[in-house]
C-alpha cells in the first residue's frame, strides 16, 4: 500500500543516495588515478571538489533523521557527520599545509570505500526494495577495517595540523569584547582529539551491534 | 504468604522465594530481601509486578508503604514479583551537597587566586565592582542551595544512582568553572551601571521568590518526607506548576544581564531546557494523578506547565493558544479559583488531606 508520501520519500531518497554515491565514486577514482600518476602529495587537489560536495551533502542526513524520513537515530549520525565535516572543512580546507601529508591518502580512501558501499546499499534498498546479501555483508563488515584506518587518519591529521593552527590564529576570538567571550581554535582541536578517546570505541561498538542485528536478521529470513 | 522473586530475564532471583506475614508491607519484603542478599539494601531494589511478555505497558512499581496484599491479584497466598538492582544509591542530600560544593569553591578560586597566570596573563589586574558583586551573588546562590538541601527540602524515600554524582558534578563544576573563568577574566568588559543594578536586583528578587517557593513545597510534606505528590498552591504555583524552576531560571537571567558573558547565557539555555523537561514531566504526572476521580482533587486546568510562562496575560499577547488559555483562566476564576490579585493567593494555606479535597 504505497501512499503518495511513501512513493515521494522513496524517490527522493533514491535520488539522494545515488547522487552522493556518484560523488564518492568520483573521489575514489580520482584518488587512485592521482596516486598512480603523480603521488600522494597531489591527491587532495585532485579530489577536492567532489570530496567537499559529497561530504557536505551528508548534512542532509541529519535533517532526514530529524524529520523522520529515515530511521537512523540522530544521536549516531551527528557525531559521525560532525567528525567528517570537521576534518573536511576545519582541517583540510582551512589549513593547506597539511594537504600533502600521507595520511590524507589513507583518510580519503577509507572514507570513499565506506561511503561507496553505504550509499549504493541504501540506494538499492530505496530504489529496488532490496539489496543482495553480499552487499549487506560488505556494508556491515568493511567498517571492521575501515573504521580503524579512517579514525587513525583523522586523529593523525588533526594532531599534525596543531602547529599550523597555533601559528595561524584562524577562527580565534580574543578578549576583550562586549560579550566577554573567547574561542581558541587550538584548544578546540585538542578537545576534539580528546573526544576521539571515548567516541571511537563507542562508535565501533555501535557498528558491531548494528552488524550483529543486520546479519542475524538476514539469516533468519 | 510466599513471595517469589524473579529477575527481568525470568530467572528465579532468590531460590525458594521468601516467606512473609500476610499483613507484611512492601518495606518488610525489602528488609527480608536485604537480609538474604546482604548487598541489596532497600533503596537499591526495584520491585515490579510482572508484565505479560509482549505487553507494552509500563510495569507497576511497588510502593514501599503499601501492603503486599494490595498487590495480590486474587491469590492471597502467593505473589510473584520482578526484581531489578538499581545499582549503588546515594541520598539526594549527598548528591546535591557535592554538586553544589564545586561551584561554591571553584568560582571564588578564579576571583581570589592568580589562576590566569596559567593561561598566559599577567598577575596584575583591575577588579571591577560588578565582578565582586557577581562573586557575592554566585556564592550566596550556591550557599542558599546547600542550606535548602539540609534544612528546607523534604526528600521522599527516593535515592539517586551513584553514577549521577559523577554526571551531575561534571555538569555543575564544569559550567561553574566555565562561567567563573570569563566573569573574573583580566580582560573582562563590564556592562553599564544601570544594567548591572537591574540584573542583580531582578536576580535577588527571583532568588527570594525561589526560596518562598521551596518553603511552600516543603509544607506539602511531613518531616519524614512522606506525603508523596500534592498539588502545590499559592503564590506563583497558581499560575505555573513548577514555580520553583521558573524563579530559578529568571534568577540566572538576572545574573547574566548583570555580567553579560556568552558562557553564562549558554548555561542559562542548558539549565532552562533541563528544568523545562522536568516541569513538563511533573505537570503531566500531577495531571494524571489528580484526575478528579475517587475523591482525588482535579488538577487545575488554568495551570501551565511551562516554567518560563510566568504570566498568562503576557501569553495572551503572544499567541492564539495563549488567548484560549487565558479565557480558561477567567472561567476558572469565576468558578471559584483565586483571582490573580487576591491576597489569599499569595499565602500558603494550612493543609490536611481533607482540606485538599475541599478546595476543589
Amino acid at each position: 500500500m504505497a501512499s503518495a508520501f511513501t512513493v515521494l520519500r522513496r524517490l527522493y531518497l533514491s535520488v539522494y543516495n545515488w547522487i552522493v554515491f556518484i560523488g564518492w565514486f568520483q573521489v575514489l577514482f580520482l584518488a587512485l588515478k592521482t596516486l598512480k600518476e603523480s603521488g600522494h602529495e597531489q591527491l587532495y587537489n585532485a579530489v577536492e571538489k567532489p570530496l567537499l560536495l559529497a561530504q557536505s551533502a551528508a548534512v542532509l542526513e541529519i535533517l532526514h533523521g530529524l524529520i523522520g524520513l529515515v530511521r537512523s537515530p540522530v544521536s549516531s549520525t551527528l557525531p559521525q557527520i560532525g567528525s567528517r565535516l570537521y576534518l573536511t572543512w576545519g582541517i583540510l580546507w582551512s589549513f593547506p599545509e597539511i594537504r600533502t601529508h600521507v595520511l590524507v591518502t589513507s583518510l580519503v580512501i577509507s572514507w570513499a570505500i565506506t561511503e561507496i558501499i553505504r550509499y549504493s546499499f541504501f540506494g538499492m534498498k530505496e530504489a529496488f526494495g532490496f539489496a543482495p546479501s553480499w552487499h549487506l555483508w560488505l556494508r556491515y563488515s568493511t567498517f571492521l577495517v575501515l573504521y580503524p584506518t579512517g579514525i587513525s587518519s583523522e586523529v593523525g591529521l588533526i594532531y599534525f595540523t596543531l602547529p599550523y593552527i597555533k601559528a595561524s590564529e584562524k577562527y580565534c576570538i580574543r578578549m576583550p569584547n562586549k560579550w566577554n567571550f573567547s574561542f581558541d581554535y587550538l584548544y578546540a582541536a585538542i578537545l576534539a582529539l580528546g573526544i576521539y578517546v571515548p567516541g571511537s570505541p563507542h562508535m565501533y561498538r555501535y557498528m558491531l551491534g548494528q552488524r550483529k542485528r543486520a546479519l542475524s536478521k538476514s539469516k533468519k529470513e | 504468604m510466599k513471595v517469589t522473586l524473579v529477575s527481568r530475564s525470568g530467572r528465579e532471583f532468590i531460590k525458594g522465594g521468601l516467606e512473609l506475614n500476610d499483613s507484611a508491607t512492601v518495606a518488610d519484603l525489602q528488609e527480608a530481601i536485604h537480609k538474604r542478599t546482604k548487598k541489596f539494601y532497600p533503596s537499591r531494589q526495584r520491585l515490579t509486578l510482572p508484565v505479560p511478555s509482549g505487553s507494552r505497558e509500563r510495569p507497576v512499581v511497588l510502593n514501599y508503604k503499601k501492603n503486599l496484599k494490595d498487590y495480590c491479584d486474587g491469590n492471597e497466598n502467593s505473589l510473584t514479583l520482578v526484581f531489578k538492582d538499581l545499582g549503588p544509591q546515594v541520598s539526594y542530600r549527598t548528591l546535591f551537597f557535592f554538586e553544589y560544593l564545586g561551584p561554591l569553591i571553584l568560582y571564588p578560586a578564579f576571583y581570589y587566586f592568580p589562576v590566569y597566570k596559567f593561561f598566559g596573563y599577567e598577575e596584575k589586574r583591575v577588579i571591577h565592582p560588578v565582578q565582586t558583586y557577581a562573586l557575592y551573588y554566585w556564592c550566596f546562590h550556591y550557599f542558599k542551595r546547600i542550606m535548602e538541601t539540609f534544612f528546607v527540602h523534604r526528600f521522599s524515600h527516593a535515592t539517586s544512582p551513584l553514577s549521577n554524582v559523577f554526571r551531575n558534578c561534571a555538569y555543575y563544576w564544569s559550567f561553574g568553572s566555565y562561567i567563573a573563568y570569563y566573569v573574573n577574566h583580566p580582560l573582562y568588559t563590564p556592562v553599564g551601571d544601570l544594567q548591572m543594578k537591574i540584573g542583580f536586583g531582578f536576580g535577588v528578587v527571583c532568588q527570594l521568590a525561589n526560596f518562598y517557593c521551596h518553603i511552600i513545597l516543603k509544607n506539602l510534606r511531613s518531616p519524614d518526607g512522606s506525603g508523596g505528590y500534592q498539588i502545590p498552591r499559592g503564590f506563583l504555583f497558581n499560575i505555573v506548576t513548577c514555580a520553583n524552576y521558573t524563579t530559578e531560571i529568571y534568577q540566572w537571567l538576572g545574573f547574566n544581564i548583570a555580567t553579560q558573558t556568552v558562557a553564562g547565557y549558554v548555561f542559562l539555555v542548558v539549565a532552562t531546557s533541563i528544568m523545562t523537561n522536568w516541569a513538563l514531566a511533573k505537570h503531566r504526572r500531577l495531571k494524571k494523578l489528580f484526575d478528579g476521580k475517587d475523591g482525588r482533587p482535579k488538577y487545575p486546568r488554568s495551570s501551565s506547565a511551562f516554567s518560563h510562562c510566568l504570566l498568562r496575560d503576557f501569553g495572551c499577547l503572544v499567541s492564539r493558544r495563549s488567548a484560549i488559555a487565558c479565557s480558561e483562566t477567567l472561567v476558572a476564576s469565576s468558578a471559584g479559583a483565586q483571582p490573580l490579585l487576591s491576597p489569599r493567593l499569595w499565602l500558603p494555606r494550612r493543609r490536611s488531606a481533607y482540606s485538599i479535597v475541599l478546595y476543589c
